[in-house]
């Protein structure tokens, strides 16, 4: 069997200028002021009000790239809004001449480069658009496969889960004897791109997240018959809450 | 019941806590006799591991007495006489099947957690973190043992608590540190560290037939203590320019054929090199101090063994590298898999091999906890082990 990787059209780089649009807005609409002084502009009058624009420009492109499978014209628009950034600063730097403003028309140039770059990848890239990506989860399970489909079969609310994110599951014998491979794939492709991917990763809702410790937990019971549990961990292993655990010491009487 | 809590860096206490109860088929509740303090466990109180909370019971060393059973467990009855092997193993996934037992792939239900620091989980263990499962542990006067049919040892007749406690990890632990270090007989095996894993390591090699051991550290009455007991060599590494070149000239210019480190995450060193190191951990910058891993690879003959039996925790920095691939060494480590180790070491202990007795030089009443962590953390009263009785 070929291994198949299913490559999105939206690259690492596309990402990383999305959120970094996103991010430079937030903190541009947060303190206007602040990030006046940094670059070396006078923040009286209407400059903060200037700010803010740009940053809800920044913020607007971000969602976009963030947001759309192929977000071609919204990675040019970030070069126009670069070149429109270089023309405020050079007004600047001719007003108030503070090496502020040097470093930051330096830091603009900085980011102009692979915004061109990017814009000009997505515009040569063609044929279908391709949003999701296929995520695959997998576990061995030292049992046989009769075993493990068995279990499979019982898990009537994991499949119904696969089943509604039109996911499948396989089965393979682990080389070496070592028991039975279960591989769940589904095409995962979120509404709102990578800013729904984000929220839901955040709230541990994603299938990808569930199905680390549904597997987890349906490997446990077929090889030790039982979710196991520790003091800080009473339901067992569960991702959502690994960062909000009680101590680790016997549970008072009320919560067993 | 009164358990040892870590309260925060450098706090542990003892607290009155809900007594455990069985909450699994398979699990057994331990009524502990005898607990001890180990050298990790000064590496939460520290503050190198992370995910520790406030009011987690510590304590991975432990025994005692079967008082209550799931229906799970058939091969131990209440009343039994056991010692718990520190890291929980189900006994039914591949790693536990094969003898990997700290490596067990369910035992661990943060399992995520450990994935994300260490690429892939490792076994629960008692009292060690929520890393490795948030587990309550040993240092209490009863003690949750899940698989408990799988993991505690049955001691029959009426050898004392100190003689069999340290199978809980320590003795196994320096064990497998020498088994790693293929001894053949006629061997030079050099360790870092006199505390007690180091001590059993060094005694675990001469058991196992090297002809010379060498036992470094920098505290006079821990060499002292090996020499009397043990008949090694020790090396005071504060009384030399360099260990590895001491060492060169130690072994006829060649190097000690296998080195093991007993040391880990929190060495210490004179020179400005410790300078350096600390600042770094103290800024977060590394997560350990690894200059006894450094001598040791730096030291070892060329195609050697380096066994590390230590405890790290993260990322170290300037690691020789260039000398373990072109001089072909060999790195050997892991936590230990004491199930596999149990059952062969008591029978050394039966028969007089090995009396594992001469570590202990502190017995105290759980309550004085805190004093027990305190001596044995910064070397007071010329301690080398500490056991507690709840």
């Amino acid at each position: 069997m070929t291994v198949q990787v299913r490559a999105r059209d939206k690259d690492s780089l596309a990402r990383f200028l999305g959120w970094f649009s996103l991010g430079l807005g937030a903190t541009q609409l947060a303190a206007p002021r602040a990030l006046c002084k940094l670059v070396g502009a006078d923040g009286g009058g209407s400059v903060p009000t200037l700010m803010r624009l740009m940053g809800v420009r920044e913020v607007t492109q971000g969602m976009g790239i963030l947001v759309r499978p192929r977000p071609t014209a919204w990675v040019w628009s970030r070069v126009a809004g670069d070149a429109l950034d270089l023309s405020l600063l050079a007004i600047t730097a001719a007003k108030n001449r503070r090496a502020r403003t040097a470093f930051a028309i330096a830091n603009v140039i900085a980011v102009t480069i692979p915004d061109v770059y990017e814009s000009r990848f997505l515009t040569r890239t063609k044929g279908p658009l391709r949003s999701g990506e296929l995520v695959r989860k997998a576990v061995t399970v030292n049992r046989p496969r009769s075993d493990v489909e068995q279990a499979w079969a019982a898990a009537a609310d994991l499949r119904r889960k696969v089943d509604e994110a039109g996911g499948t599951a396989r089965f393979a014998e682990a080389p070496g004897k070592r028991g039975t491979e279960l591989i769940v794939e589904f095409e995962h492709d979120p509404p709102a791109g990578d800013l729904g991917a984000a929220v839901q990763n955040l709230t541990g809702k994603d299938l990808a997240t569930q199905l680390s410790d549904d597997l987890r937990r349906l490997k446990q019971q077929l090889e030790t018959g039982q979710v196991v549990r520790s003091d800080s961990t009473p339901s067992g292993h569960l991702l959502a809450d690994h960062l909000s655990q009680r101590a680790a010491r016997p549970l008072e009487e009320a919560l067993r | 019941m009164k358990a040892t809590c870590w309260m925060g860096r450098n706090t542990v206490e003892v607290e009155n806590v809900p007594d455990p109860k069985i909450l699994d088929d398979r699990d057994a509740i331990v009524r502990v006799t005898s607990t001890a303090i180990c050298g990790s466990d000064l590496h939460l109180v520290d503050g190198y591991v992370p995910t520790m909370k406030r009011g987690d019971i510590m304590g991975h060393e432990f025994m005692g007495e079967i008082v209550e059973k799931g229906g799970g467990v058939t091969n131990l009855n209440v009343g039994d006489r056991v010692v718990v092997p520190f890291p929980i193993s189900c006994g039914g996934c591949w790693s536990c099947q094969n003898g990997l037992f700290s490596l067990c792939e369910n035992s661990n239900p943060n399992a995520r957690l450990a994935e994300k620091m260490f690429g892939f989980p490792t076994a629960g263990i008692f009292g060690y973190s929520h890393l490795t499962g948030g587990f309550a542990g040993g240092q209490a006067e009863y003690v949750r043992v899940p698989f408990a049919d799988v993991g505690p040892i049955k001691i029959e007749n009426g050898i004392s608590d100190e003689s069999v406690l340290f199978l809980s990890d320590i003795l196994p632990t320096g064990y497998m540190g020498a088994e790693f270090c293929e001894i053949k007989g006629g061997e030079v095996i050099a360790v870092w560290g006199a505390g007690p894993v180091g001590q059993f390591a060094a005694a675990s090699a001469q058991m196992l037939g090297a002809e010379r051991v060498i036992l470094i550290d920098r505290f006079h009455y821990r060499l002292r203590i090996a020499r009397e007991n043990l008949g090694v060599e020790t090396l005071d590494y504060e009384t030399v320019d360099s260990v590895p070149e001491a060492l060169k000239e130690l072994t006829g210019g060649r190097g000690p054929d296998a080195c093991i480190d007993a040391v880990g995450l929190e060495a210490h060193y004179h020179g400005p090199a410790y300078a350096y190191d600390r600042v770094k951990q103290a800024m977060r910058l590394e997560s350990e101090r690894p200059f006894a891993l450094r001598e040791a690879i730096m030291s070892c003959r060329n195609g050697g063994i380096i066994s590390v039996i230590g405890v790290y925790g993260g990322l170290v920095d300037k690691f020789p590298i260039g000398a373990v691939m072109n001089r072909g060494l060999t790195i050997k480590s892991g936590q230990c898999h004491v199930q596999r180790y149990m059952r062969p070491l008591l029978e050394r202990i039966l028969n007089g091999e090995i009396e594992p007795t001469f570590i202990v030089t502190h017995k105290l009443p759980l309550s004085e906890a805190t004093r027990g962590y305190d001596i044995f953390k910064n070397k007071k009263e010329d301690c080398l082990k500490v056991v507690l009785k709840p």
